[in-house]
């Protein structure tokens, strides 16, 4: 099995990772599934980096490690612990099955447009850059699908995760620089919509997005 | 001082004034500190940003800072030159805004505190964004604009205020994503071509290879970046979470949010734009932006006129505005792109103005309902003048600035043989006329609420508001030259053409004809 084989399967273990953070109902199981995903993540930098021969890629999967398989969920079991899993009951606004389909759709129109991309570095790893980019849909489906306000965080962090993936499959000798901007920026990102979510709790008692539509028109 | 070094100066100075503040203990620390601290640094990067403006736009030459990290053309100017004026402007008006809010119990010590803090590193961000030549620090400047706003949105801290900033920072950081993707797409094509992969995250670098650069790519990154950074333009339909944070923000902010901070993302959709423009030819960026551009100035313009809430209104108008000039840019030519870049100026000034106004309305009635908003000119007669100038100033009516930048998008519409677009933009601009005189018919004028008396708000609110009011009448009547030359440079940076090839471009000369006068005048 050649390196890239093995980066376009744990692609696939990505989407399906994605798929059970989109899935799973309560806050909590879901900061698990995600430290899950991001371990695929950064196993996919590894071998990547083992692969292309890009040192850089092993800096990626240390910073990937302490932000996104550590900090991002630990951040998320805080919040739910804080706020005692309030909200943990809040189903999606799409059934499971609805919810596959949609992702096997967005999967699909993926790898189609992949297609059209015409440069040497994509060459090997095309069904891995068409799930990047799928998975980037699916973080947009879990904010859209999600009533709980902090599952649809994850749904950011699910975004970011699929551009981190295109960013490594397009351009394995990025400067970490370059990385280390992104995933600061996100951990900020994370941290600010936590607050926002808690004092949302503390001031309006409740996490559904439904009970957030008072400003209309 | 050299210019990378006042590059520098003008992004650390609110920097500095944030951390400063958000060490001092907010309860013991008396409110005028926070105010002196947030004036004088605002004050510093209004002066720095003039000389560097005056600097890079007199000498024609961009100038560079850390490297190429940071870079400062004519194009970065024009918005430089907007976020120190509006900025310095609207915290000005923030300090007897935050006095009242205090003085009626809406805020607290730690939340005046927390107002300052993040309003400096609100200016901070979007300097940030201007002057950036790495195109992932582009993206994480924008994104910062919405964390370091999140809290200004929410500074009321009610079941409202913390709707409008959830739905701000959800959407923001979804939709700023997007413009993640297509900056990662930019790079790791760039970095393809490019011998040095760590040159390909600067744009100036990476420009001149963008004709080689994969067609399809770059196509999936324009639209990304489109929809991306559209979404923090306000563009439709990724506008639905700018009516809530602009209304429910205070006013000062509001201000700035609808004055620079969408103009800021228009500036990253530009820099993709004239990227994409030389990969792909100018018909796949221009088509993109027209429908975009077009959908919002039509959708936007009937929410305009079914709006009660006053600051509503405002922020639909800016939904609308900022589809002018993704139409502009959509009309494309040398016309378009300088209505596009006038329209920022323009309307960042009479919106900025006009939101300020808003503030002066809800310190004199308590509400922004239009409804219960009439007889103003008999309460409360300079904001009532003032309002009116604005509303008029907003409908793009002569005098006033808009009506500069709005009729050079009709003439660049026409030349570019698009007079469909031109009609439906000018059946939706006619519409907001009409939302706008119904504010004046039915809020200035009309008669006051009962037992209202008669007394303005305090006359410092009135320092800020009276020089923008000057300035849209001014730029209306008679464009100071500086500014035409500072956008005709800014012009040729977005089309990769020299100026002297700039006005053989149809009408163009008209509309920049002093420019031309002044140097025929001064070879004579």
């Amino acid at each position: 099995m050649t390196g890239y084989t093995l980066v376009n399967i744990l692609g696939g273990a990505l989407i399906l990772t994605s798929m059970l953070v989109v899935l799973s109902k309560a806050p909590r199981k879901a900061a698990f599934l995600y430290a899950v995903q991001s371990l695929v993540l950064i196993s996919l930098f590894v071998v990547l980096g083992m692969t292309t021969g890009s040192t850089e890629l092993y800096t990626w999967a240390g910073t990937g490690f302490v932000t996104k398989v550590l900090f991002v969920p630990l951040a998320i079991l805080f919040v739910c612990k804080k706020m005692g899993d309030a909200g943990a009951g809040l189903e999606p606004k799409l059934t499971p099955v609805k919810s596959i389909v949609l992702i096997a759709i967005e999967v699909f129109v993926c790898f189609v447009v992949v297609q059209g991309i015409d440069l040497p570095t994509a060459a090997d790893v095309k069904p891995a850059l068409a799930i990047s980019l799928a998975h980037f849909f699916i973080g947009l489906t879990c904010i859209v699908t999600q009533r709980n306000i902090v599952k649809q965080i994850f749904g950011y962090c699910l975004m970011e995760n699929g551009s981190h993936v295109t960013l490594a499959l397009l351009a394995p000798q990025a400067p970490e620089l370059v990385e280390v901007g992104i995933a600061t920026d996100a951990i900020f990102a994370v941290v600010i919509m936590a607050v926002v979510a808690m004092r949302i709790y503390r001031t309006a008692g409740t996490l559904d997005a439904d009970d957030l539509m008072e400003l209309k028109g | 001082m050299d210019y990378a070094t006042l590059m520098m100066a003008v992004m650390a100075l609110p920097v500095a004034a944030a951390v400063i503040m958000a060490i001092l203990p907010a309860k013991a620390t008396p409110r005028p500190i926070y105010e002196t601290l947030h004036v004088v640094s605002l004050a510093g990067v209004l002066a720095l940003a003039v000389v560097l403006v005056v600097g890079v736009v007199g000498s024609g030459q961009p100038q560079d800072a850390v490297g190429h990290w940071f870079h400062l053309d004519a194009l970065g100017c024009v918005f430089l030159a907007l976020i120190g004026a509006v900025g310095f402007l609207t915290g000005l008006f923030a300090v007897p805004y935050v006095r009242h809010d205090v003085e009626i119990g809406h805020m607290g010590p730690g939340q005046v505190k927390q107002f300052y803090v993040f309003f400096d590193l609100f200016v901070f961000t979007m300097l940030l964004v201007t002057m950036s030549n790495n195109i992932i620090m582009m993206w994480v400047g924008i994104e910062a604009t919405t964390l370091s706003t999140v809290f200004l949105v929410g500074s009321y801290n009610t079941k409202l205020s913390l709707e409008a900033a959830w739905k701000y920072v959800i959407v923001c950081t979804a939709g700023v994503a997007f413009g993640l993707y297509s900056t990662v797409l930019v790079y790791a094509n760039a970095a393809d071509i490019m011998a040095d992969p760590h040159q390909a995250v600067f744009w100036t670098e990476l420009l001149p290879y963008a004709p080689q650069f994969d067609a399809m790519i770059v196509q999936i990154a324009f639209v990304f970046a489109a929809v991306g950074f559209g979404t923090k333009a306000g563009l439709f339909p990724m506008h639905t979470w700018l009516p809530d944070a602009h209304s429910e923000a205070p006013s000062p902010v509001s201000g700035l949010l609808s004055g620079v901070l969408l103009k800021c993302a228009m500036l990253v959709i530009i820099r993709f734009y004239i990227l994409a423009v030389q990969c792909v030819g100018p018909e796949f960026p221009q088509a993109v932006m027209l429908v975009l551009g077009l959908l919002s100035v039509a959708v936007a313009a009937f929410a305009v006129f079914s709006q009660d809430d006053l600051k509503r209104k405002l922020a639909y108008s800016s939904c609308e505005n900022v589809g002018v000039i993704a139409l502009c840019l959509g009309f494309g030519g040398p016309l378009g792109v300088a209505a596009a870049l006038l329209h920022c100026v323009m309307h960042g000034l009479t919106k900025s103005f006009v939101f300020c106004l808003s503030g002066n309305v809800l310190m004199k009635y308590g509400t922004r309902d239009l409804n219960k908003i009439s007889g103003m000119i008999k309460v409360a007669p300079a904001t009532a003048v003032l309002l009116a100038i604005g509303m008029f100033g907003l409908s793009a009516f002569p005098p006033f600035a808009m009506f500069v930048s709005e009729v050079s998008m009709f003439v660049a519409g026409v030349l570019s043989d698009k007079l469909w677009a031109v009609i439906i933009a000018a059946i939706a601009l006619t519409v907001v006329i009409a939302a706008f005189a119904r504010v004046v018919t039915g809020s200035v004028m009309g008669t006051p609420p009962e037992g209202m008396e008669k007394r303005d708000v305090k006359p410092f609110a009135f320092v800020p508001e009276i020089v923008l009011a000057v300035v849209i009448v001014w730029f209306g009547v008679a464009m100071p030259q500086p500014l035409l030359s500072g956008i005709e440079e800014a012009t040729s940076v977005v089309l990769q053409q020299d100026s002297d090839a700039l006005q053989q471009a149809p009408l163009f000369k008209d509309l920049f004809a002093a420019t031309d006068g002044a140097s025929d005048v001064a070879s004579e």
